[in-house]
């Protein structure tokens, strides 16, 4: 089957470039790809979404729509309407992390909004009514928290939020009362990995209220040693206290992840050496790669440019292939729908492409 | 042993009555007992069972069991099944269970952090006040007397624009 070219000028945009957060710049870039942001506000006047009738899922998605208009957040804000677009451009949306799993597979009335440069994005009718987020590209807490504060005192203008002075910002779930926010750091922890002190890295973490995650949230699983380190608690600490944690922490795993670098050079250079350009050697010549093993080599060639060990290929473009070979992407590149072994060959011969390799 | 009712099942309620001075052994099976209508021989449905263990683990819940939200109709068990409340509402009609479960949950029940402008400039200091208690708590636990001074100081500036606020109010009101 063909897939009809994406319906809106917005869709189609979306797919001739990525996101500012891929750029691999900011502080800390060779360890932590990005940060992100997220506060969870609803409408003081409205059910909470899953109790919501389907009107009332309506009343809030226009509202919230026009309002999120109004507000200009920024000068080239988008919204689509995710009943309108195809179920591959909806997984799109959640590969980029504009919207997460559960919004891309919901039902009913519900949106999302987001800037060009796709570092804001707002969901509409998710768990809560909105979602707001703010990704950076890096280690950005303090700035990623400036904008989102910013975007939400607009916001909050416009629209009444369901607020106590006792329980915070009022959510669904429990588990995301008071703040509604949460902060959380993806991280390229290959050499920790390799050296099996992970396990201890998440432990100590645990203890500081902080969790691990895979890379698209709550119960996935970490491929090509990305994890997303964010905070568990949203009550009783206000949003400055949970990030100052946070910045205390994460730049230690980092530092931890470079002494395991460094401890793989000095101790075991050719083996190192070995693992690096063998992966990168798969990358340039493989004729079928699934998703996991093209992520696992994607990581190994990451850390090798990191290290200098290879200089001829850029962040830029090793991070946005972590997000183009994921299956929506690839079939959306494609135009059609394909099968798991069918993508395995697109896979293959996208990465040799981008990577420059004999063809 | 058989049931000395109906003879033919197994006997396996055993019933001592002691009426005055008389003392009767009954062996029943369970059929049988429980068409005695004795209450001691009531089986408890497993809803009872549940209910009953609900109550050791979480005793809230027994107390909460029939509240439910006036706005939305959203029931305490309801939303002790599906972990999700139903409108903003809830927060208030089911306080009394929410706050053991916040602590369980964050280790805290009371809300530090950002106050929308719209809540009310006085919540705004408040919520700073309760940020700074713990600021000095920390300053003098680390032994920072200099910093602590530095906070205490800002917490009366904040509590005496409060109270100046206050009398401000009550002259008006006079």
């Amino acid at each position: 089957m063909n897939y009809p070219p994406a319906k809106t000028k917005k869709m189609r945009e979306l797919y001739s470039k990525t996101g500012e957060w891929l750029r691999g710049t900011g502080p800390e870039s060779d360890i932590v790809i990005s940060t992100r942001i997220r506060l969870a506000r609803n409408l003081a006047n409205f059910p909470f979404l899953h109790r919501a009738t389907e009107g009332q899922r309506k009343e809030v998605e226009k509202l919230v729509r026009e309002k999120l208009k109004e507000a200009t957040l920024t000068r080239d804000l988008h919204y689509v309407k995710l009943s309108e677009v195809s179920s591959v451009d909806r997984l799109c949306l959640m590969e980029r992390r504009l919207i997460s799993r559960e919004h891309a597979g919901g039902d009913g009335e519900r949106g999302v909004a987001f800037g060009k440069s796709e570092t804001i994005s707002v969901m509409v009718n998710e768990e809560d009514h909105l979602r707001i987020q703010v990704i950076r590209s890096g280690f950005e807490l303090r700035d990623a928290w400036k904008t989102i504060d910013e975007i939400d005192n607009t916001l909050e203008e416009k629209l009444h939020y369901a607020f106590s002075p006792r329980f915070g910002y009022l959510t669904a779930c429990p588990t995301n009362v008071g703040t509604g926010m949460r902060a959380s750091v993806m991280m390229h922890l290959p050499a920790l990995g390799l050296a099996h002190h992970i396990e201890k890295v998440f432990n100590a973490v645990g203890k500081l209220g902080l969790v691990v995650r895979g890379i698209y949230g709550e119960g996935t699983q970490a491929l090509g040693d990305l994890f997303q380190i964010s905070n568990q608690f949203t009550l009783g600490k206000s949003e400055v206290e949970i990030l100052e944690i946070m910045e205390g922490v994460i730049p230690r795993i980092a530092g931890y992840e470079r002494m395991a670098r460094k401890a793989l050079i000095t101790e075991n250079k050719e083996q190192l050496e070995d693992r690096v350009w063998r992966s990168y050697g798969m990358l340039k010549v493989a004729r079928m790669l699934s998703s996991e093993e093209a992520m696992h080599l994607l990581s190994q060639v990451r850390m090798g440019v990191n290290l200098g060990l290879i200089n001829d290929v850029s962040m830029e473009t090793l991070n946005e292939l972590f997000v183009l070979t994921l299956p929506a992407h690839l079939q959306k590149l494609e135009g059609k729908e394909m099968e798991a072994s069918e993508r395995n060959v697109i896979r293959a011969s996208y990465v040799r492409k981008r990577l420059g390799a004999f063809q | 042993m058989k049931c000395e009712s109906c003879n033919k099942r197994h006997a396996t309620v055993h019933l001592t009555e002691i009426n005055g001075n008389e003392k009767r052994e009954r062996h029943l099976c369970e059929e049988c007992a429980q068409s005695l209508n004795n209450p001691l021989v009531k089986m408890p449905t497993p809803a009872d069972i549940l209910s009953s263990l609900i109550n050791q683990v979480a005793p809230e819940i027994g107390e909460m069991s029939k509240t439910a939200c006036p706005a939305c109709g959203l029931s305490y068990l309801e939303f002790r099944s599906k972990g999700r409340l139903g409108c903003p509402m809830d927060y208030t009609a089911f306080k009394k269970g929410l706050v053991p479960l916040l602590e369980k949950m964050h280790g805290a029940s009371q809300h530090i952090g950002k106050v929308p402008s719209r809540a009310g400039k006085e919540l705004v200091v408040k919520n700073e006040v309760l940020q700074l208690r713990k600021e000095l708590d920390k300053a003098v636990e680390k032994e920072d007397y200099e910093k602590a001074a530095k906070i205490r100081d800002r917490i009366f500036e904040l509590s005496a624009s409060e109270d100046k606020k206050d009398e401000g109010t009550l002259q008006q009101n006079g």
